[in-house]
């Protein structure tokens, strides 16, 4: 009896991934990401909001009253960017050609369940400055993460969405009438719409085109 | 000495932890940050110390707070998020000698940063302000607020090593801010003066009175107490692992304590915050009360005038010429009549309110009143020129001069409780406004529609029995005053009677 007639041969993949090679990798581009951790920290971020609003944390009215809702879309915000932490880092770039398309998805669909998310928490709890200001607030802080993430690394994504919470609560309160403050504008200032989107926008494509840093984040 | 030994210092270990901290890669943000928001927000309020220090805990501490916070915890989380507990437990240190030198790596830089920006803040006051000095409690409060959340932070990173545990920690802490302001401007509570949020203070906080350490005291022992239970449950937690080593045996008891002593410490604080009381400046907590910072603090007023005397505290000297050219030309419009005063003299604004804080909740200042022999019109800087004036960075001249204008005259021609609420009878306004004309001041219409006016003439009918009463000769006004005056005060003329 040789050593060849003696191999059983190799066993068959699962159907199901032969089936859908596709879903495959995109979940398993999806858990490198922590996208699942990520969407239970934006439903944390929903119910904090919706407790705010129900126990009253927030001011009822003026610009006081935006105050918390901002800090927790900069915390959706930033949720959304530090998964753009790879753990594979750079193997992961020479593996193939959908790398920026799931990369783009995962950002954009990510955008889009905070955005959900957020608004579902706050149905017939009264927010204040009304849920466009809420999706067009999340939709420009993702932006800065996302660009943060490029020079930071993903993990640290989050300093400059936080940075610029911080500074929109400053332009917030003084009534700042720059479109780049969009925070402090009202739900349907057309200039804040485009700044938020812009953002938006440039932090998608360099992040699909380029990915976040692997190395800064990873080394301190 | 070998290479092992010098390893073995905790110096060493904390110098090297220092120098690979990734704070300072995050401190050109924070330093915008605090430009924006608390420089730019202490300029624009009037160079008194106790309330340009008021943003070290208002605005600075958010700012800090926040990236203090998610630092800490990625500092806290290292070990966790690169896997390498194990590895590290075959080193010399036991695993807290190694977690508390990265902690006090992280806070160095934090604490030196806000430090740093207290002395900016202190060197810019200290060349603008012309009384006083710089209060150390506002500081000792935002540097332990800034510890106590590196500590939550760190805690939280070394417990729950992920990539989501900054950002959501930083966002907690900040929410928490926020509750607490929140508590702090809307409640009544005296509960709410735990959190170190809180209104701006009223424009001369600290001038007449010391404000009391008693409430900075009770926050620094109950965010001290937060702090000590973080690090308690810190270590706690490390003695239950592996890479405890020998240390585990004597460390657990260590930070069991440590977690009795900050929970005591945090309770201690929070029963007696309970107990606070309004005092004469601010809150008195009767356990940490000193009554003898109760006394007014002794000053020489600066004033200025002949005929018509203004006395300002020396803090704001500054204003003095501006407030005696504002003063002088209505003055002399009713120089000589029965009530009219000699001098104008600056008073404590929260005197008779009990105290700031519920001055500012219920509005209740004490009011600007002409009272004494000779009549003396004694004024503060919230009620009269409040909300028109540079003493909060506006910059209208003429309307802040109009302010106090007319807070003079509303309090020679109405009763106290009529002119504190600018509530003055329709008569009164129309004089007030004369008056003000004859002095070539803009004339001011009321400043709110009182219960009185509402049901009265309209502002046009005001303005039209004010112009009439103007055009009369400076002599013809001081005669009319001079009769009906008695009348007036009381609001049995009306504008039909009016000249």
């Amino acid at each position: 009896m040789t050593a060849a007639v003696g191999e059983r041969p190799p066993a068959p993949a699962p159907p199901a991934w032969r089936v859908r090679p596709g879903a495959r990798l995109i979940w398993l581009h999806l858990r490198s990401r922590r996208v699942p951790a990520a969407v239970v920290a934006l439903a944390v971020c929903g119910g904090v909001l919706r407790a705010a609003l129900t126990w009253h944390w927030t001011f009822s009215s003026g610009p006081y009253a935006q105050l918390i809702p901002l800090i927790i879309e900069a915390g959706a915000a930033a949720a959304v960017a530090v998964t753009s932490h790879s753990p594979v880092g750079e193997p992961e770039r020479a593996t193939g050609r959908w790398l920026p398309y799931l990369r783009f998805g995962t950002a954009l669909a990510l955008t889009g369940v905070a955005i959900g998310l957020l608004q579902l928490a706050v149905t017939g709890a009264g927010l204040n400055a009304g849920i466009l200001v809420l999706a067009r607030n999340v939709i420009g802080m993702t932006g800065i993460g996302l660009l943060t993430s490029l020079v930071t690394g993903g993990l640290l994504a989050w300093t400059l969405p936080l940075g610029y919470m911080a500074f929109a609560q400053y332009a917030l309160l003084e009534a700042w009438r720059s479109p780049w403050t969009w925070p402090a504008r009202p739900p349907a200032d057309r200039g804040a719409w485009i700044c938020a989107s812009v953002v938006l926008a440039a932090g998608l494509t360099a992040y699909t085109l380029r990915g976040a840093r692997d190395r800064l984040a990873d080394n301190t | 000495m070998t290479a092992v030994a010098l390893a073995r210092r905790p110096a060493r270990v904390l110098r090297l932890e220092i120098k690979h901290s990734p704070v300072p890669w995050v401190l050109p943000l924070i330093a915008a940050l605090f430009f924006f928001n608390t420089y730019r927000t202490a300029a624009g309020f009037p160079a008194i110390w106790t309330v340009r220090a008021s943003v070290i805990t208002d605005h600075m501490l958010f700012d800090f707070g926040a990236f203090a916070c998610g630092l800490s915890a990625w500092a806290g989380s290292r070990e966790g998020r690169r896997k390498t507990t194990d590895l590290v437990a075959t080193t010399a240190r036991p695993a807290w000698t190694r977690q508390a030198a990265v902690l006090a790596g992280t806070m160095f830089w934090l604490v030196l940063a806000f430090l740093a920006g207290v002395a900016v803040l202190y060197v810019q006051t200290a060349r603008q302000a012309t009384w006083g000095g710089p209060p150390l409690w506002p500081v000792a409060v935002g540097v332990v607020g800034v510890v106590t959340v590196c500590a939550i932070g760190f805690t939280c990173g070394a417990l729950f090593p992920g990539r989501f545990t900054a950002p959501l920690a930083a966002i907690a802490v900040l929410v928490l801010n926020m509750v607490g302001l929140r508590a702090a401007l809307g409640s009544s509570s005296p509960y709410a003066l735990l959190s170190p949020a809180t209104s701006v203070p009223p424009v001369d906080a600290g001038l007449f009175y010391r404000v009391p350490p008693d409430v900075a005291i009770a926050q620094v022992m109950f965010m001290g107490g937060i702090t000590v239970t973080a690090v308690g449950v810190l270590a706690l937690a490390l003695t239950f692992r592996r890479s405890a080593g020998g240390s585990g045996r004597w460390l657990r008891p260590v930070a069991a304590a440590l977690v009795a002593a900050g929970v005591a410490a945090s309770a201690t604080a929070f029963g007696l915050t309970g107990t606070a009381k309004q005092g004469v400046a601010g809150w008195d907590i009767p356990a940490l009360h000193d009554a003898a910072s109760d006394q007014p603090i002794a000053y020489a007023p600066d004033c200025a005038g002949t005929s018509f005397q203004v006395c300002l505290h020396p803090a704001f000297g500054s204003y003095l010429s501006d407030m005696a050219v504002a003063l002088d030309p209505v003055a002399a419009e009713i120089a000589g009549l029965p009530g009219a005063p000699v001098r104008a003299e600056e008073v404590a604004s929260a005197l008779r309110a009990g105290g700031f804080r519920e001055a500012l909740r219920t509005g209740g200042f004490q009011e600007s009143v002409i009272t004494g022999t000779p009549p003396v019109f004694e004024f503060n800087g919230e009620l009269v020129g409040n909300f028109l004036g540079p003493f909060w960075g506006i910059m209208d001249p003429a309307g802040w001069r109009a302010g106090f204008q007319q807070g003079l005259l509303e309090a020679f021609v109405a009763r106290p409780s009529q002119a504190a609420l600018g509530n003055i009878a329709p008569a009164q306004q129309a004089v007030v406004t004369a008056l003000m004309s004859a002095a070539s001041s803009q004339p001011q219409l009321p400043r709110q529609d009182g219960p009185g006016t509402q049901a009265g003439p309209s502002r046009p009918q005001i303005a039209a029995a004010a112009q009439r009463f103007a055009a009369l000769s400076p002599a013809a006004r001081h005669a009319w005053l001079a009769a009906h005056l008695p009348a007036l005060r009381a609001g049995h003329i009306t504008l039909a009677q009016l000249p």
